[in-house]
C-alpha cells in the first residue's frame, strides 16, 4: 500500500465545483481517497495551481501517419535533442519527436491521459506499439471508419443495427475506443480520382452522402453506448467558405445522449472559414460558436494554430493533396485498403500571411465566443496547429486580453478586417482553463467514470501542480508568469507516483491504453457474419483471424465494456 | 594570435573525431576544449599538440592552423563567426557547417558535406570537395544561405543543392546533379556538369564547361554575352516542371 497526501494544494476541480480552495489530496494505490494515514508521503503543493492530470483530446503522437512524418523531416529529428538523463531516454524532434519526447514534453506540461486522433484499424498493431513507448500518458485510439467499405454498404441500406455491430467488431479486433470520421465520404471518393464539395454529394461506387453517414454512425454510437461520441473532421477542411459544410453537419445532429455530447467536431478552426477563395477567406467563428451554443449535443475543439514550423498530419488525403498543390513541398499519401487514407505535409505558419493571421485568430475567436467551456476545448489537433507545446501560450491569450493586443499588433495588418478577434473582450478564469484542459475533454471523452479529469474520491490520482500562485498572479497583466507556470509543472503525478519534477521525467512509465469491448447479442457478430467475412476474405491482404490485436500488444490494457442496445 | 593544432598519432586512426569545439571563438578562454573520438570524449590536448603564440581579445583576431593527418576530423568551423581556420591537409566531413562570418581555408581535399547550411563567411578549398559540397542537409529545403564558398579542383554529387542565398564558384568541374533546387544565390561552374539544376525555382547557374545530360524542363530563352570573359552565354529559364524562375546559362 503506497500512500501520498498533497497538503496546500490550491484547487481548481470544477467537476466537483472547486474553485481554487487550498485544501489537501489524499492518495491510496493509484487513487485519490477521503484520508490517509500519518505514515503516508508528503508533497507540500505551497499553494500553488493544482488541477486534475491534463487530457489532450486530439492530438496525433503515434501510428503509421506519425511515424511517417519522423521519416519525412530528418530536418525536424536535428531540433529538440535532448541526452539521456536519468530515466529520460534520449529524445529528438521538435513537430515530430520521438514517442519518449512526445511522452516527457507532454508530462512536464502535466497531462496525462492523450488520445490519437486517428488510427487505421489495419495498422493498429505499430499504433499500439507506439503507445507503449509514450509511456507516461494513459493512451486511447479513435478509430477511423470514414471510408470503410462495409460500413458504407450497411448505410447505404439505411441499417444502423449493422453499421453498429460492424464498429463492435471493429472495435474489439483493434482495441480502438471510439468512432472517428475524417471528411467521411471523401477520401474514399479520393480513392476513385475525384473529391467530395459538400455533405450532400453522394460518393462514387456507394450510394450513400456524407449526411448519409454520419447521421448513421451517431445512431450506431448510441446503439453501442459507446463511452465517447462521435468524432468528425468535418468534410471540406481548410477552404475557404467551408463554413456552410460545418454548419450543416452541425444541423444533422439529433440530441441522443443525456450525458455528453451527441457529435465531437474536431479542429474546428481549420473548418470556419469564409469567403470564396484564399484571397478573400475572412473568419466565421461567430456563427459556427452560436451554432454551438444552440446545441449543448455538440461538443468542438479549437484545432488552434500557432506561428512556427509545424507539420501536417490527417487522413484526410485530398485535403493533403490541395495543400501541396498551394506549397509544392514534400508530400506523402497514404491509402489503406478498404478503410483509410491519409497524408502528411509540413508547413510553416506564419504571421506575414495574412491566411495564417485568420486562421490564429479564428481558432481563439471560437473558444472565445463559445459560452460554455466544456462545448470547445483547447487543441492544436497536434501536430497539425502548432505541436502540443504551444499549449501554455494558447492557455496565454485565452486567459488575458493584453497578450493577445500584443500578438496582434504583430500580424498582417489585413487581419482585424477579416477577424474579430481585437474586439473580443472576454478574459478566461482558471476554472475555465481547468474545463478546457482536463474536466471538459473528461467529460466528452466519456471517461470521468474511469476517474479521469477530476478529484473526487475513487478517482485516478492524477494530478498537476503548476508553480503559479494563482490567487496573486492577475493572468490578465502578468500572463507571461501563467504561460511560464503551465510549461512545466512542479510535480506531475500519475497513478499516484510522481513522475515529473520540475520539467524532468523521473520514473519509468507505465501507462494503460484503454479500449472499448461492446458486447453485442450473437446474431449481432461480425465473426459469425458470412457476408462480412466473404467480403473480408475477398479483399482485404490480411486473413480475418490474423487482423485483430493480440493482448500482447497492450501490456497494460484497461478494458470499458459497453452492452449493446441491440 | 596564432593557435596550431598539430595531430598526434593515434591507436585507431580511422575513428573519426567530432570536433564542432573547434572554432576561434572557443580559443578566447585557453585550450580547455573536448572533441570526441567515436563515442570517446576526450580533452584537445589528447589528440592535437597545441602551440599557441600570441593573445587576442576578440575572436577575429585567432587564426586557427591545424596540421597533420587531419582527414578524419569532423565538423571543424561548425558555427563559426569570426577568425580565421586553415586546414594545411586534407578536412573530414562537415566543415564550416552553419558558419556566419570568419575564412577557413583548406590546402587539400575536403571532405563531404563543405560549408553545408552556411549563414556568411569565406571558405576556399583548394583541392577538390565531395560530394553535398554547400548544400543543405537531409530534408532541410533551405540550404546555403550567404557567404561565399570557393572550389579549385572538382566538386561532387549535388554541389550547391538548395542553395538560397550567397555564392558559390567551382572551379573544376561537378559531378551529378549540381545545383538542384537552387532557391537563389550564384552558382558558378568553370568546368562540366552532369544533370544540373532539377527543380529550381530562383537564383542563377552558370556552368562554362560541357553540360551532360541536359535535363528537358529548360526552355532557352535566348542568349548574353558575358563580356568580361569574352563568351557567349545560352540562358535557359526553369526548372518549368516546378513552376521554378531560375537562371541557367550555359556558355555555346
Amino acid at each position: 500500500m503506497t500512500e501520498l497526501i498533497i497538503k496546500n494544494a490550491c484547487v481548481f476541480d470544477p467537476m466537483q465545483n472547486i474553485h481554487g480552495d487550498i485544501m489537501d489530496i489524499a492518495i491510496r494505490d493509484g487513487r485519490v481517497v477521503e484520508s490517509v494515514r500519518n505514515s503516508a508521503d508528503v508533497i507540500d503543493a505551497e499553494g500553488f495551481l493544482t488541477l486534475p492530470g491534463g487530457i489532450d483530446s486530439h492530438s496525433h503522437v503515434c501510428g503509421t501517419k506519425v511515424n511517417f512524418g519522423r521519416y519525412m523531416s530528418p530536418e525536424d529529428m536535428r531540433a529538440g535533442r535532448t541526452a539521456r538523463r536519468g530515466k529520460m531516454h534520449v529524445t529528438s524532434g521538435y513537430y515530430v519527436p520521438t514517442t519518449y519526447g512526445n511522452s516527457y514534453r507532454y508530462s512536464a506540461m502535466g497531462y496525462t491521459t492523450v488520445l490519437e486522433g486517428a488510427m487505421a484499424p489495419l495498422e493498429a498493431r505499430h499504433t499500439h506499439e507506439e503507445f507503449t513507448a509514450t509511456p507516461h500518458q494513459d493512451m486511447l485510439a479513435n478509430t477511423l471508419f470514414d471510408g470503410n467499405w462495409s460500413i458504407m454498404e450497411a448505410v447505404a441500406k439505411k441499417d444502423e443495427q449493422r453499421a453498429a455491430a460492424i464498429v463492435a467488431w471493429t472495435l474489439a479486433a483493434v482495441k480502438g475506443f471510439a468512432i472517428k470520421l475524417t471528411n467521411p465520404g471523401g477520401t474514399e471518393a479520393w480513392g476513385w480520382g475525384e473529391d467530395i464539395t459538400g455533405i450532400r454529394d453522394t460518393v462514387p461506387n456507394f450510394n450513400v452522402t456524407p449526411a448519409d453517414i454520419i447521421t448513421t454512425m451517431m445512431k450506431a454510437n448510441e446503439l453501442l453506448r459507446l463511452p465517447h461520441s462521435v468524432h468528425i473532421h468535418c468534410n471540406n477542411l481548410g477552404r475557404p467558405g467551408n463554413f456552410r459544410t460545418t454548419l450543416e453537419t452541425f444541423d444533422l445532429v439529433p440530441d441522443l445522449n443525456p450525458n455528453r455530447q451527441t457529435l465531437y467536431a474536431t479542429h474546428v478552426q481549420f473548418h470556419a472559414y469564409g469567403g470564396t477563395t484564399w484571397r478573400d477567406i475572412n473568419s466565421k467563428a461567430s456563427e459556427i460558436a452560436q451554432a454551438v451554443n444552440a446545441k449543448p449535443q455538440i461538443v468542438m475543439d479549437m484545432g488552434q494554430i500557432m506561428f512556427g514550423r509545424t507539420m501536417t498530419m490527417t487522413a484526410d488525403g485530398p485535403m493533403e493533396f490541395n495543400l501541396h498543390c498551394l506549397h509544392h513541398n514534400k508530400w506523402s499519401n497514404h491509402d489503406v485498403e478498404l478503410e483509410t487514407g491519409s497524408g502528411i505535409i509540413p508547413v510553416l505558419y506564419s504571421k506575414k500571411s495574412l491566411v495564417n493571421c485568420v486562421m490564429w485568430a479564428i481558432g481563439l475567436e471560437l473558444a472565445l465566443f463559445t459560452k460554455n467551456p466544456y462545448q470547445c476545448l483547447l487543441a492544436t489537433d497536434n501536430p497539425n496547429g502548432a505541436p502540443f507545446v504551444k499549449y501554455p501560450e494558447i492557455i496565454g491569450l485565452l486567459m488575458s486580453k493584453r497578450y493577445r493586443d500584443e500578438e496582434f499588433s504583430t500580424l498582417h495588418e489585413g487581419t482585424e478586417q477579416r477577424t474579430s478577434i481585437a474586439a473580443i473582450d472576454r478574459e478566461m478564469d482558471w476554472n475555465e482553463i481547468a474545463i478546457m484542459t482536463r474536466a471538459g475533454q473528461a467529460k466528452a471523452l466519456g471517461i470521468a467514470l474511469q476517474g479521469k479529469g477530476h478529484l473526487m474520491p475513487g478517482a485516478e490520482a492524477d494530478v498537476a501542480i503548476y508553480p503559479i500562485k494563482c490567487r496573486e498572479v492577475d493572468p490578465a497583466t502578468e500572463y507571461r508568469k501563467v504561460v511560464e507556470g503551465f510549461q512545466k509543472t512542479r510535480y506531475t503525478i500519475k497513478r499516484g507516483r510522481v513522475v515529473a519534477r520540475d520539467g524532468d521525467v523521473i520514473v519509468e512509465g507505465a501507462n494503460s491504453t484503454f479500449w472499448v469491448n461492446p458486447s453485442v447479442p450473437d446474431e449481432h457478430n461480425m465473426a459469425h457474419d458470412k457476408e462480412f467475412v466473404k467480403k473480408f476474405e475477398e479483399y482485404y491482404t490480411v486473413q480475418m483471424g490474423n487482423y485483430p490485436v493480440q493482448d500482447v500488444y497492450l501490456p497494460r490494457g484497461r478494458c470499458i465494456g459497453t452492452e449493446a442496445d441491440l | 594570435m596564432k593557435v596550431i593544432l598539430e595531430t598526434k598519432a593515434r591507436k585507431k586512426p580511422f575513428l573519426p573525431i567530432e570536433a564542432e569545439s573547434i572554432i576561434p571563438r572557443n580559443f578566447l578562454n585557453g585550450t580547455e576544449l573536448t572533441v570526441f573520438e567515436g563515442n570517446k570524449e576526450r580533452r584537445l590536448s589528447d589528440i592535437f599538440r597545441i602551440f599557441v603564440e600570441g593573445t587576442s581579445v576578440t575572436p577575429e583576431k585567432i587564426e586557427i592552423v591545424l596540421k597533420g593527418d587531419t582527414s578524419r576530423i569532423k565538423r571543424v568551423g561548425e558555427y563559426m563567426d569570426a577568425g580565421k581556420i586553415t586546414i594545411a591537409g586534407d578536412i573530414g566531413m562537415h566543415c564550416g557547417n552553419f558558419m556566419s562570418g570568419g575564412d577557413i581555408e583548406v590546402l587539400g581535399n575536403a571532405d563531404a558535406w563543405l560549408g553545408r547550411e552556411m549563414r556568411g563567411g569565406n571558405i576556399l578549398c583548394r583541392g577538390n570537395a565531395g560530394h553535398y559540397c554547400a548544400s543543405g542537409y537531409r530534408g532541410e529545403k533551405t540550404g546555403m544561405r550567404g557567404g561565399r564558398v570557393e572550389v579549385l579542383g572538382n566538386a561532387g554529387d549535388c554541389c550547391a543543392e538548395y542553395l538560397t542565398g550567397g555564392e558559390v564558384h567551382i572551379h573544376g568541374s561537378c559531378g551529378d546533379m549540381a545545383g538542384v533546387e537552387m532557391k537563389g544565390g550564384q552558382f558558378i561552374v568553370e568546368g562540366n556538369a552532369t544533370r544540373p539544376c532539377g527543380n529550381m525555382k530562383d537564383g542563377t547557374c552558370m556552368i562554362f564547361g560541357t553540360v551532360h545530360e541536359m535535363l528537358p524542363t529548360f526552355e532557352m530563352i535566348g542568349t548574353r554575352v558575358m563580356t568580361d570573359r569574352k563568351v557567349t552565354m545560352t540562358v535557359y529559364k526553369g526548372d518549368i516542371a516546378n513552376r521554378g524562375k531560375g537562371t541557367l546559362m550555359i556558355q555555346k
